[in-house]
């Protein structure tokens, strides 16, 4: 039997009034027990005392009335207050995703979703109070050489833009470091690649050189050249193969034609380590040896005399121009 | 203190000068510039001592002692951004609440903001309408200062802030008295001497979670670019008084739970986990120590048998006949017979 302390319901009047209760609390004075008893309220069995649920206060009327005090009739320029929903979302419409946010039921834990609702709110008051404002002749521009004390001091300021401009340091050396490594990997990839495919070029024509070697001349299927490119479509031999084959080929032929003519006139152009060296042969060697040319030389004006044979045998400039002139 | 009276709410020729002065602290060339402007432009707003400062809105802000130094640096910010705020020294734990009130009249101020903390821990704020009228008491919770490296806007100090309030202040009366409080007491005064008269700051009251969050942005461009600038804290509704510091209550919040609770409840939580544990614990040694019953009869004794089918019994009576062995079998090597084969 639960009995309510404060507010004891009336119960029905039963005339159970025979056992009286076994429990008596201490708060209740026996009087109090027994009036209670004789209106019949207490009931057979074990009463407890039980407290009340807590009832939460809630004085509308004081509330209102206060609230009727304390207004004071000031114009809107006095106050600057305005009350506004956030402002319509223009990126989410865009992007075409649907505002979770339903009958203003923000959700405290999402911390962007509510930080973006309170910035909204604001930008839709200052979207709002911006021509009201105008109309007042109240400003929201500084002019530029509008020099006052703000609420935070230049060290301030400078610290927070160290601190911007440091973050954006190093989110772009992170960016460059992660594209760096992207590249040396692609690097790396491509050089891999290329190293393959010349070992295998090597490999093939290694084996088709030792096929020659070996004196399989007739496999080779190079040295027709024209010939057999035709008939052979369906052969099997592989493209670098066929290359090697080739090259071989031209390299049996000898030295080009061009080649062949530069060496006729320059001399063999080749190993020119070692060949200009004295040797006990070049050096005993005088065959270069042209005694009047050598003994000449004290006699006659030195080198114009030495020179002058040449000279004279081939006229010079001017001469030669008349004469071409001439024929 | 000049030796002639001052007239209240008129300022006198040299104030005004002065006021000029006053404005500009960091750079001295504001008064001529505002001269010039006013020729060039149109748009300059005219000086501040032009007008008269009727609205007398002082608001005194101050603590009790034991605060920490984040509660001390929102209370100095909160007098930055308010030119229309007081300073008082800390007040005593001692005294009792009313003697606010008379702090309050001393210092002639008709609003305050009250900070108490307790246990070092929890932040209390009252905000109250001093002689008369209602009081309400917050938890608040979720501090950011001004000098915060992540707030990264600036505004003037001492500009005249707008207020934005979510809708949801007009929904309940409780809300209702609470906006006109915050407006009064956050809203500077018109022509407040010390005010500068631009308006280049929000303050944003929001509703959500059942608390008020507080934020203060500043208006970068006409287009409502915003930065976050100042404090920003969390108010936790507890109570609201009819009188200033005292009197009956109109209102308390179901939802609040002092931070006590909060944390007693942690550890109920955390306690009744061990105690689970140790539940269990105990119930799996029980269960291995108690004695076992030895089964006489093995229940699955017999799931593998399977039972033979019945099979006469035969007896042999006679001898079996006796084998007649083979002679000179001769087998050809067995390599040859599968040769053959």
């Amino acid at each position: 039997m639960i009995v309510d302390s404060r507010t004891m319901d009336s119960a029905e009047e039963e005339s159970l009034l025979g056992q009286e209760s076994e429990e008596e609390n201490s708060e209740l004075s026996d009087d109090e027990l027994q009036e209670a008893f004789a209106k019949g309220l207490l009931k057979p069995g074990m009463n407890v005392l039980v407290d009340e649920p807590k009832k939460f206060v809630n004085n509308v009327e004081g509330l209102k009335h206060c609230l009727a005090e304390l207004r004071k009739d000031l114009p809107w320029v006095e106050r600057l207050d305005m009350t506004n929903l956030p402002a319509e979302d223009v990126f989410s419409n865009a992007e075409g995703k649907v505002p979770s946010v339903k009958n203003g039921a923000i959700n405290a834990d999402d911390d962007f979703q509510r930080e973006m609702l309170f910035y909204r709110q604001a930008q839709a008051t200052v979207l709002d109070a911006l021509p009201l404002l105008s109309k007042h002749g109240i400003s929201t521009k500084r002019p530029d050489d509008y020099f006052a004390e703000m609420s935070k001091s230049d060290q301030q300021m400078q610290k927070i833009r160290k601190k911007l401009i440091s973050k954006q340091l190093i989110l772009e050396k992170s960016e460059k470091a992660k594209k760096l490594r992207e590249q040396r990997k692609f690097g790396k990839k491509v050089q891999v690649e290329v190293i393959q495919k010349r070992q295998k070029e090597k490999k093939a024509m290694m084996t088709a050189v030792k096929k020659y070697q070996k004196g399989m001349t007739d496999k080779l299927d190079f040295l027709e050249g024209d010939q057999k490119k035709g008939k052979d479509s369906s052969s099997s031999a592989p493209q670098g193969a066929n290359k090697s084959a080739a090259a071989a080929a031209a390299a049996k032929k000898g030295p080009n034609a061009k080649r062949k003519y530069k060496d006729q006139r320059f001399g063999f152009g080749g190993k020119k380590s070692g060949r200009k060296w004295n040797t006990k042969e070049s050096h005993n060697d005088v065959s270069g040896f042209r005694a009047k040319v050598a003994n000449a030389r004290g006699s006659k004006g030195g080198k114009k005399g030495a020179k002058g044979g040449k000279q004279n045998k081939r006229p010079g400039k001017s001469v030669r121009k008349q004469i071409k002139s001439r024929s | 203190m000049s030796a002639f009276k001052r007239k209240r709410g008129r300022q006198t020729q040299a104030d005004r000068k002065a006021k000029k002065a006053k404005i500009v602290a960091d750079g001295g060339e504001a008064p001529v510039d505002a001269d010039q402007e006013k020729n060039n432009e149109v748009t300059i707003p005219a000086p501040v001592s032009s007008g008269r400062w009727k609205n007398k809105e002082r608001v005194l802000i101050f603590s009790s002692r034991g605060i920490n130094f984040r509660t001390r640096h929102l209370m100095q910010d909160l007098r930055t951004l308010m030119p229309h705020a007081k300073a008082d020294t800390k007040m005593d734990r001692k005294d009792k609440l009313f003697i606010v009130n008379e702090v309050c009249e001393i210092k002639n101020c008709n609003k305050c903001l009250f900070f108490e903390a307790k246990k070092k821990q929890d932040l209390y704020m009252w905000i109250a309408n001093s002689p008369h009228g209602p009081s309400a008491k917050f938890l608040v919770q979720n501090i950011h200062t001004l000098a915060e490296l992540k707030m990264t806007g600036n505004c003037l100090k001492g500009s005249r802030p707008l207020l934005s309030f979510d809708p949801k202040f007009d929904t309940e009366p409780h809300f209702a008295l609470l906006k006109e409080l915050f407006t009064q007491t956050f809203s500077t005064p018109r022509y407040h001497p010390k005010s500068q008269p631009f308006v280049d700051h929000v303050f944003t009251f929001s509703i959500a979670d059942n608390r008020i969050w507080f934020r203060n942005y500043q208006i970068m461009e006409e287009d409502a670019a915003l930065v976050e600038v100042g404090p920003r804290f969390v108010l936790n509704l507890i109570k609201i008084f009819q009188g200033s510091f005292g009197g009956p209550t109109l209102f308390e919040n179901q939802d609040f739970m002092s931070p006590n609770m909060h944390r007693r409840q942690i550890k109920l939580a955390a306690a009744a986990r061990m105690r689970e544990k140790q539940m269990v614990k105990e119930m799996q040694k029980m269960k291995k120590t108690e004695a076992k019953e030895d089964l006489t009869k093995d229940v699955t004794a017999d799931v593998f048998l399977t039972p033979a089918d019945e099979t006469h019994v035969h007896i042999q009576m006679d001898a079996p006949e006796p084998k007649v062995a083979k002679k000179n079998k001769h087998k050809a090597f067995k390599r040859q017979r599968m040769a053959r084969r």
